[in-house]
């Protein structure tokens, strides 16, 4: 295995189309547990504009 | 980011409307709109909602290099000039509207909306072939509405419940 197939690889699954909405779940729920309510305005809204992804 | 601002500030105005209702009642309409809305995405659910049923037009993309794709930006970030295929956005109007969570939560939920938007394509620009990424976007989609609207729900009921 070479390091430029990994790094490829790496890229694919970070840049998948739901690589974002697993990283703003996991942002989402943790500050809400956290209690720290304008950053889980500010988290759900970027899940809700994301979900929106190809409709223009 | 400022179309959502834009929408999010019009819903807090109007969150006014719902402030005489009881709070336990305000967010009781929210939890239960944020469990209709996870059954919807996954298809377990028909609930029609409103929409414009059109895109943004391509004209406006072409009015000038920077102000046409600035423009064009700012109508799809309001979040109310084409479909709406998810049901995340009405959530969050809801929550903005029923909850009435303040002027600067209210901007920030408009802002994450807009950047949320903007990340499509940043995404999309930053994967090794976007045609496949299109691919791929293109069958995942429902399962793309329905994990950010339980996500959303998930967080929006951690909230208001603590």
């Amino acid at each position: 295995m070479t390091a430029q197939p990994a790094a490829h690889r790496l890229q694919g699954w970070s840049t998948d189309p739901l690589a974002p909405v697993a990283v703003l779940a996991a942002m989402a729920v943790a500050v809400a547990i956290a209690g720290v309510d304008p950053l889980t305005w500010a988290v759900v809204g970027g899940l809700a504009g994301y979900s929106l992804s190809g409709s223009v | 980011m400022a179309g959502g601002a834009l929408t999010a500030v019009a819903l807090w105005l109007l969150s006014g409307l719902a402030s005489p209702l009881p709070q336990r009642v305000r967010f009781a309409l929210i939890l239960a709109f944020a469990a209709a809305a996870v059954l919807r995405d996954l298809g377990l659910l028909r609930l029609p909602l409103p929409q414009n049923s059109w895109q943004i037009p391509q004209h406006v993309l072409q009015r000038g290099i920077l102000s046409g794709p600035l423009r064009f930006g700012f109508e799809l970030g309001t979040g109310v000039r084409t479909y709406v295929s998810a049901t995340a956005p009405y959530l969050l109007a809801i929550a903005l509207l029923a909850g009435g969570p303040g002027i600067l939560p209210a901007v920030l939920a408009g802002a994450g909306f807009g950047l949320g938007r903007a990340a499509t394509p940043f995404v999309r620009l930053s994967s090794p072939d976007p045609t496949t990424w299109d691919d791929l976007l293109r069958r995942r989609s429902r399962w793309l509405a329905a994990a950010a609207t339980t996500a959303a729900a998930v967080a929006v009921t951690i909230a208001l419940l603590t």
